[in-house]
């Protein structure tokens, strides 16, 4: 089978569970467990042998399917995978089955729709990783919105309508102006080369003056702003974490956040570069504001749920200074922390529905002592949060650190260019991995060690289920603290890629007069 | 006069009339009869398969020149309206058993056609008078509540001044300019002449009070609230859109200067923002979906200052995306021997749990009206805003696309009602009736192939 078909399967294959498990009666919600689980599991293996058969040696897309849709439009059916996405891809479909074998015994309500909408979902997140049209990544981007808006606002907690309609309008309204950008950026690229298109690679080719692309950079970035969140466009995050139901935080923490630095990896920076050139320091304090700030709050935070919260507003803020460094190791570190913490915070989240299911309580001071009644979920649970502290031979370090020594070989750049500013951004952001630790070391040493404390205890320790959900991730965050090279690899063209697309000045040329001079050079 | 161009070009509005002549025939005849509806059905659907096929041939002419103008664009915007009236017949058999509903509703689709091919402006009120006059005693007939007779009384008053003003503009037009073609407005647009900038504001705001914009809207609340399921949405739909082709023929490709742009879109705005925030605090769904197609006639508007060629087609393909989505939320309505009970969107709270199917189906309706992607409405709305950047107004783009993002508010508001509330106590909502079903189906299909078949569609004009 050819790579490109493969894709595609990978990508219908949920709408396919969709349409089947819509198909059938209400009340065979066993038989729904088993067909999500199923097609979910064949799609990740699916794409283990995309994955496989990715050609790191390559540059540009490989696998792609692309067909004319709307000609008129210049809008083009156009998927494929690259060095940006791929990991990405392979990311979302290795968690699709933990998140469904997950809320097996979670969700006992609409079981049917549940898991319609966890399809959906799928979906459309492939959908905007793989798309290299912008209207199609359009249209993937804000349909992800609607599954999420329902999981939250039917499976969650109290206040859930109040968070899942903060959450959707937060990130519609990014979109709606982000809308006009794309418009705008595509009407520029027919007006200054005369060809109408929407796919990514013409559109990396448009010249736009200095002060439009400040304008466009502003409602992309401010879209993407949004959903990494970045502070201080983040105050949707915590209370649509609170309110999900695990499967939701799961895929919000896990894929969701990660479309944001996505988007500014793939079209923000890439698409304005002299404008990003610009924004740099801005964008640089507002990644290490995120880091400092998220985690100082998630040293606070009594809800185990809103410390997970704020520490992945944290643990993407290292993703954006790696993205802004322009090095090639810090792209790479900001990729590779991006399933890094795609990785650490499903797990953490999973892990966190999991003692909830036993003990009723996201409180942090009613829990105690864990390790001793429940010691195969704190060996997890340590696994994890060493992880998420970036201890080395765990995915948090390689992403972590690579993303810090992209930071400080930039401001190294720049301080022997003469600004000191890059390197004081690098310092701050490197007390952010102490405080990382901090609070995460104070979270497990609350919640695993000290008076044995169990909410309507006596509890069962993990079930056979649980420990596979587990293990997979474990084995995950190991594979890329200890072999990181393969991942590494196929990251490093488009890294190449990115850096070069960003530091090249774009603004159009300046026209060169021909004939007669003006009449004040001819004075 | 060419005969045969005059039956070939007009076969629809003929198959209309014969529809009206049998259906009248059939009122006379026979107390209550059956076969109304199926009639009904019948003509209007022959009526939609002789525009389309009229447009496939790519027929073109002027059988009664200067008055009367069909080309495959007007054609294939016939055929999308006359198809959108299809579900909306089958959606009305509990509301309207008695047939004297169906002739008044042929009548009124006589006079949008009319208004797809109008070539002058006597054509034009002929169409306009033609569509909104059915319209007032439909409203009146819906009468189960007290109020419809009042909001029958103050559409028929405010449509009426809407069709002075365009008479007033039309005899103003005709001493500036000595015509009364269409192009003479047109010219009209960037003539410095004062009578005829009077007569473009005329006829502007006669269009502005038809369509209900802000500040013209104040009819079209009560009228939509107080007439039965279907009348409101044909009102919602097949008038609006007759209104609105009828502006786009009117405003035709001819180049709209900087200032009247600004006069021509700051209302249509204010109306975006109005009817956006006014809906979110609607307690019935038919006055919700008032203050929305308030809204979206203002994103129509905005589609007239697009580049000129792409108007039309802006505007009809809008009309089809909205169209069949407000169709699909009220076939999709489950029935209910109350009509007040059966218009509060408090009722609609747990409807997932009771009627899951229409729950899916009205939450798509509203996503789509709110222009969420992947569904119809988004794409047309794409195309209107994609056509305002282009002719260079950017800022006015940005304004209506904020404006419509107030919006997504009260659709959102009415999934929440339906997936994320417990059920409502004893609604009375009967389970929908087969023909009501078939109608959303049909909405159902013609959505899914606009959202996946856009070229398909603007090919056509």
């Amino acid at each position: 089978m050819a790579d490109s078909t493969i894709l595609s399967l990978v990508l219908y294959l949920p709408v396919a569970g969709f349409l089947a498990i819509a198909a059938l009666p209400a009340g065979r919600d066993a038989l729904v467990r088993a067909l999500t689980l199923g097609a979910m599991l064949v799609q990740f293996a699916l794409s283990l042998v995309l994955y496989a058969h990715f050609d790191p040696a390559v540059p540009g897309l490989q696998a792609s399917t692309q067909v004319a849709w709307i000609p008129a439009w210049g809008v083009t059916y156009y998927i494929g995978l690259d060095g940006y996405n791929i990991l990405l891809v392979l990311l979302t479909t290795f968690l699709g089955p933990l998140v469904t074998a997950g809320a097996f015994s979670a969700i006992t309500k609409d079981v049917k729709l549940f898991y319609a909408m966890v399809f959906l979902i799928q979906f459309a997140m492939l959908g905007t990783f793989v798309a290299q049209d912008l209207f199609l990544f359009y249209l993937f981007w804000e349909t992800m919105l609607i599954p999420m808006f329902l999981l939250i606002g039917i499976w969650g907690g109290e206040r859930r309508i109040y968070a899942t309609i903060k959450f959707f309008l937060y990130t519609a309204f990014g979109s709606i102006l982000m809308l006009a950008a794309v418009i705008y950026l595509v009407y520029s690229l027919q007006q200054t080369t005369g060809v109408i298109s929407f796919a990514f690679a013409d559109l990396y080719k448009v010249r736009l003056p200095l002060e439009a692309q400040k304008w466009l950079l502003a409602a992309f970035a401010l879209s993407f702003a949004i959903k990494v969140p970045m502070v201080p466009f983040h105050t949707w995050l915590p209370d649509a974490h609170v309110e999900a139901p695990t499967a939701g935080s799961v895929i919000l923490a896990g894929v969701l956040l990660k479309m944001g630095t996505y988007g500014f990896l793939k079209l923000g920076f890439p698409l304005f570069p002299d404008a990003t050139l610009l924004a740099t320091p801005i964008l640089s304090t507002l990644a290490v504001v995120s880091i400092v700030y998220g985690a100082c709050l998630a040293l606070v935070q009594n809800d185990i749920k809103k410390i997970i919260a704020y520490s992945s507003i944290s643990h993407l803020g290292y993703v954006m200074l790696g993205l802004v460094s322009l090095d090639l190791l810090g792209i790479q570190g900001a990729i590779v922390q991006m399933v890094s913490h795609g990785l650490v915070a499903a797990g953490l989240f999973l892990m966190v529905g999991m003692i909830y299911e036993r003990c009723h309580t996201r409180e942090l001071a009613a829990y105690g002592g864990l390790a001793k009644v429940l010691p195969v979920y704190s060996v997890f649970f340590m696994i994890l949060t060493l992880a998420s502290v970036g201890l080395p031979t765990t995915s948090g370090f390689t992403g972590e650190f690579l993303a810090l020594l992209g930071a400080f070989n930039a401001g190294w750049r720049q301080w022997q260019g003469g600004s000191i500013y890059a390197l004081i951004v690098a310092g701050v952001a490197v007390t952010g991995v102490v405080l990382g630790a901090l609070y995460m070391l104070r979270f497990a040493q609350h919640f695993l060690f000290g008076a044995e404390r169990v909410p309507h205890g006596p509890v069962a320790d993990l079930n056979l289920r649980e420990v596979s959900i587990l293990a997979a991730l474990a084995a995950a965050v190991f594979w890329l603290g200890l072999f990181p090279d393969s991942a590494m690899k196929r990251t490093e063209l488009a890294a190449r890629e990115y850096q070069q697309l960003v530091s090249a000045p774009r603004t159009p040329a300046p026209t060169r007069l021909t004939g007669t001079p003006p009449l004040e050079a001819a004075r | 006069m060419n005969y045969l161009a005059a039956a070939i070009a007009m076969a629809p509005e003929h198959l209309l009339l014969a529809g009206i002549v049998v259906l009248l025939i059939l009122e006379i005849a026979s107390e209550r009869s059956r076969a109304a509806l199926p009639l009904a059905v019948v003509f209007v659907s022959a009526a939609a398969l002789a525009a389309a096929l009229l447009g496939f041939n790519g027929w073109t002419g002027a059988p009664f020149p200067g008055q009367f103008e069909l080309a495959p664009p007007a054609a294939f915007a016939k055929a999308i309206l006359l198809a959108l009236a299809v579900p909306v017949l089958l959606a009305s058999k509990e509301d309207f058993g008695e047939g004297v509903f169906y002739p008044l509703m042929l009548s009124s689709l006589y006079g949008v056609c009319l208004l797809a091919s109008a070539g002058s402006f006597l054509t034009l009120f002929l169409g306009i008078e033609l569509m909104s006059i059915p319209v007032y005693v439909l409203v009146l007939l819906g009468m189960r509540r007290p109020e419809s007779a009042e909001a029958a009384l103050k559409y028929l008053v405010l449509s009426g001044t809407a069709s002075a003003a365009l008479l007033m503009g039309a005899s103003l037009l005709y001493g500036a300019t000595g015509s009364l073609g269409l192009s003479s407005f047109a010219l009209a647009l960037s003539s410095p002449d004062l009578l005829a900038r009077t007569a473009v504001v005329l006829v502007v705001s006669a269009f502005f009070l038809k369509a209900a914009i802000v500040p013209f809207h104040g009819w079209a609340p009560d009228a939509y609230e107080a007439a039965s399921v279907p009348t409101t949405a044909y009102m919602a739909v097949l008038v609006k859109a007759g209104v609105l082709v009828a502006a786009a023929r009117l405003f035709g490709s001819a180049p709209v200067g900087e200032l009247l742009v600004g006069l021509l879109l700051v209302l249509p705005l204010v109306s975006i923002v109005w009817g956006n925030l006014t809906a979110m605090r609607q307690p019935g769904l038919r006055r919700m979906i008032a203050y929305s197609s308030i809204a979206h006639a203002g994103y129509l508007f905005f589609a007239l200052a697009g580049d000129g060629p792409g108007r039309f087609q802006a505007v009809v393909f809008y009309l089809a995306a909205y169209g069949v989505m407000n169709v699909l939320a009220f076939a999709a309505l489950p029935a209910n021997a109350n009509d007040v009970e059966r218009d509060r969107l408090e009722n609609l709270k747990g409807l997932y749990h009771t009627h899951p199917f229409a729950a899916l189906l009205i939450g798509m309706a509203m996503l789509s009206l709110a222009g969420i992607p992947p569904f119809p409405g988004f794409i047309a709305k794409f195309l209107i805003f994609k056509n305002v950047i282009a002719a260079g107004y950017t800022t006015w783009a940005v304004l209506g696309l904020v404006g419509s993002y107030i919006g997504i508010y009260f659709y959102l508001r009415v999934i929440q009602f339906m997936f994320m509330s417990p059920a409502a106590a004893a609604t009375g909502h009967a389970p929908s009736r087969g023909l009501a079903m078939g109608a959303s189906l049909l909405c159902l299909a013609g959505s899914i192939a606009i959202a996946l078949l856009p070229a398909v569609f603007l090919a056509r004009f």
